[in-house]
């Protein structure tokens, strides 16, 4: 893997078959988290069956899988507030995340090594990085700073130690490459604001 | 001449319950959030310059939290709504009197 860096204009990465292959299914399981499957084609003149929650009778309460509750997180610790804003704004924010989603898995599965994003696509690019990592920090428990060095730190070690949790293991590789990813991704952001 | 007093009546007691106590948008801490990219939300959403959302940003990462936004309820949901969406922990509430 190679991080982004700025090229004639278009933020261009590299990423083998593997990497692409392994990073697709994490972005593919955040969409499913959200409640669209990315794999299977969706009818044209099908709508969305998620947009009627936004305007559910009964309102929709705050998701009870941690990481789907950090997507879309309580915006008031005022019940009624919250409650009112979760009704009128969680379909939208569903759909957009989908779609950004999408967009990443669609350039994830597209032939080569070069990944290409367009500066007008970068900052739905890197949104959609930063929903894939909320979920695998929620999943690897990464509550406080302190936790997230300590996922570091663990990520090193199994390296000379070897790794008893396989499963652990691999998430927190993941999560480390998508920070490294998205690192090089603003790093050259930024430079072209 | 006081064609509409009601409504006059009803204006003008909004006007001084808004004013004082406007809503404000909190952006709190996480330990997922690149500072690069929190730095980079707050200038190309807000408009604020670098400096300024560099400050905000160190606020958040150091003390937890940041009132990065303040207006009226509706401009309010706006802003905590793009948080949401750019993946951010943000919340809203009135100021106290």
């Amino acid at each position: 893997m190679k991080g982004f860096a700025r090229k004639r204009g278009v933020y261009v990465a590299q990423l083998d078959r593997t990497e692409r292959t392994i990073l697709s299914r994490v972005v593919a399981d955040t969409a499913l988290l959200l409640g669209t499957r990315l794999d299977i084609e969706r009818p044209a003149d099908d709508d969305d069956p998620l947009a009627g929650l936004a305007w559910s009778a009964d309102g929709v309460a705050e998701p009870s899988d941690p990481a789907l509750a950090r997507l879309l997180p309580s915006a008031s610790e005022d019940e009624d507030v919250a409650a009112e804003f979760r009704r009128l704004t969680e379909g939208d924010l569903r759909a957009a995340k989908v779609e950004r989603l999408r967009m990443v898995w669609g350039a994830l599965l597209a032939p080569g090594e070069r990944l290409e994003v367009l500066p007008e696509r970068a900052m739905d690019f890197a949104a959609a990085l930063t929903d894939v990592r909320l979920v695998l920090a929620e999943r690897l428990e990464i509550q406080t700073d302190d936790d997230a060095d300590a996922v570091y730190q663990a990520a090193t070690r199994r390296r000379r130690s070897g790794e008893v949790d396989e499963v652990r293991a691999a998430l927190a590789s993941l999560y480390m490459a998508l920070t490294w990813l998205q690192e090089s991704l603003m790093s050259a952001m930024l430079k072209a604001l | 001449m006081s064609a509409h007093p009601d409504v006059e009546q009803r204006e003008e007691t909004d006007v001084v319950v808004d004013a004082a106590r406007p809503w404000v948008t909190v952006v709190w801490n996480d330990p997922v959030n690149l500072m690069s990219y929190v730095s980079y939300v707050f200038q190309t959403y807000f408009g604020y310059d670098e400096r300024t959302a560099n400050t905000l940003m160190m606020q958040v990462h150091q003390e937890g939290r940041s009132a990065v936004s303040s207006g009226s309820r509706e401009k309010m949901e706006v802003d905590v709504q793009a948080m949401h969406s750019f993946g951010l922990w943000a919340t809203m509430q009135q100021e106290d009197a």
